[in-house]
């Protein structure tokens, strides 16, 4: 959940009618009804055009403008899902374990202007009274099934990587993380070799991505407890998070404790909603 | 007055099917590319990586105006982006992959004479020049517009696909200077598109309406070409005989002078 969603100020943007527009709409999930023809048109027409300007330019040029801050006629949608799955086959081709995210030396990192997204209300905190001792739980199809406390996750073999995160938004951050390899939770937890896909499961209100095996084994997918060498807070998603320069923020589950190895995808909170499952970087 | 009223329309095929098809193609592309794209945009306006300030955007913060976006909202607009992506891509391609083939790439790449000859084209609009400088298909100013688009283009292409796949493709990345760069290169050089596109409709509505019939049907009547009119944008957009007609009203500086362009090349 690490972009998945408010940062003090602001949400990833979701469709109408779920949860965070009954919440109080987000400043960009804004959709005024304009009619933006009137001011494009009539300044056309005063410019110039004079005699021509009934003839097709300007019932091609209302059309073009009719469907503007529109999604588009609905019977694209097929279409687009169509594009959305060859792009993924295109993605998936680029993909190489050997291809690593890299910031540049001058690079600041983010520190305190790293935004904070949850899907929660509140920041979700792990409360040990009511819900006993954190515990990552690796599942699915593997030959050992984990659980792992805080405690044992540190002591596994750790990695501490200065890479990029890339938002859906447009932003990217730097920040150092620390933490286990997931493709070193495959090995310890022997993946069976039928197990395609892994989801990345929230104590976030639910929240899970699942993810291509691939991405998820890259030697940069980590299951992070550490941040700018100080243990994960709050706001960034403790006790653990995933987190990848290789996928785009949203699918860098937060408040982490459900690893699950699947032969099939199992969509995930953002793509469910209309955002690209396979959200490689 | 009857050389400048030909009794046979010099009309020729001006634009191959292929052309035309592409152009209306990669236009109708380039509007959904650039509205999906801002409003991808608007969901950070902004270049700066996060705790640092960007050198050069002075607008941090200030999206594009609503009704300039397509898409609707964040993820549908990225849905149509990535999808929209591979229609101009192809209409792209195929267009310079045609002219190259078929020899119409020799009307647009700039040759010795034309920044000369752009200069005219220049003195000839701010009324420095009274006569039309003599042109080939296009003028030499039409010539670096359309000649600079596939540059243009190609730029934003690359720079796309650098903040699509910024790990995957890090290299082309960095060929831009990185993430942060790259996106800023790739808005400069959709808004240089934007700039290209706005001049070329703007002078195809100012000074050669006709040519929207060459980009449609293909034909042109090369009666009516600007040089044939004298025409500067907003003047003599009609022909010089029926200008004649009304006593005077279009009695420009190039009053008298021969009516009859040459033939062009089709």
């Amino acid at each position: 959940m690490s972009d998945k969603d408010r940062d003090t100020d602001r949400d990833i943007e979701r469709p109408q009618g779920t949860r965070a527009a009954a919440r109080g709409p987000a400043r960009l999930d804004e959709r005024r009804d304009v009619i933006p023809g009137a001011i494009g048109r009539r300044s056309l027409l005063r410019g110039g055009a004079l005699w021509l300007s009934t003839g097709l330019s300007s019932s091609a040029l209302s059309a073009l403008l009719a469907a503007c801050n529109s999604r588009g006629p609905d019977g694209a949608e097929p279409l687009l899902r169509f594009a959305e799955r060859k792009n993924e086959g295109v993605e998936r081709w680029l993909l190489r374990h050997t291809a690593l995210d890299r910031t540049s030396s001058r690079a600041r990192a983010a520190g305190a202007a790293f935004p904070k997204y949850f899907v929660s209300d509140t920041v979700p905190v792990w409360d040990a009274a009511t819900r006993g001792t954190w515990a990552l739980e690796v599942a699915g199809l593997v030959r050992r099934p984990l659980r792992l406390t805080l405690d044992d996750l540190m002591k596994l073999r750790s990695v501490t990587q200065r890479v990029n995160h890339y938002c859906v938004e447009g932003w990217t951050a730097v920040a150092t993380w620390t933490g286990v390899r997931v493709s070193e939770l495959a090995r310890l937890a022997g993946v069976l070799p039928d197990a395609q896909y892994v989801d990345f499961q929230s104590f976030d209100e639910g929240y899970h991505e699942s993810w291509d095996l691939q991405s998820a084994t890259h030697p940069q997918t980590l299951v992070a407890y550490g941040m700018d060498g100080a243990m994960l807070g709050p706001g960034h998603g403790a006790p653990a998070r995933l987190h990848s320069p290789v996928k785009l923020g949203y699918k860098n589950t937060k408040y982490l404790t459900r690893v699950a190895f699947l032969p099939e995808r199992n969509g995930g909170y953002w793509s469910d909603q209309g955002y690209e499952w396979y959200a490689g970087v | 007055m009857d050389e400048e009223v030909p009794s046979e329309p010099a009309v020729v095929t001006r634009h191959h099917w292929v052309v035309r098809v592409t152009h209306w193609v990669s236009a109708v592309a380039i509007v959904v590319m650039v509205g999906s794209g801002l409003r991808i945009f608007n969901a950070y306006p902004a270049f700066a990586r996060k705790g640092e300030t960007f050198c050069c955007w002075p607008w941090h913060g200030t999206p594009a105006p609503d009704w300039l976006t397509f898409g609707g909202w964040l993820a549908g607009a990225r849905n149509w982006h990535f999808a929209m992506m591979w229609v101009l891509v192809a209409a792209g391609l195929v267009y310079l992959g045609f002219i190259y083939l078929h020899g119409e790439w020799r009307d647009l790449v700039p040759r010795r004479g034309d920044p000369r000859d752009a200069w005219e084209m220049v003195r000839f609009y701010l009324f420095a020049r009274k006569e039309h400088p003599r042109q080939g298909k296009h003028n030499a100013l039409q010539k670096l517009a359309y000649f600079a688009m596939p540059i243009v283009a190609a730029v934003t292409v690359l720079s796309g696909i650098a903040i699509w796949k910024p790990v995957s493709l890090g290299w082309l990345a960095a060929l831009f200077g990185g993430y942060v760069w790259a996106r800023y290169w790739h808005f400069l050089s959709m808004l240089a598109i934007v700039a290209l596109a706005l001049g070329h409709v703007f002078m195809v509505i100012a000074t050669d309406p006709y040519s929207l019939r060459s980009m449609i049907t293909g034909k042109y009547d090369e009666r009516l070409c600007p040089e044939a009119r004298n025409a500067r944008p907003f003047y003599h957009l009609l022909p010089r005989w029926a200008r004649r007609d009304t006593a005077g009203a279009g009695a420009g500086p190039d009053a008298g002078a021969a009516g009859v362009p040459p033939r062009l090349q089709s």
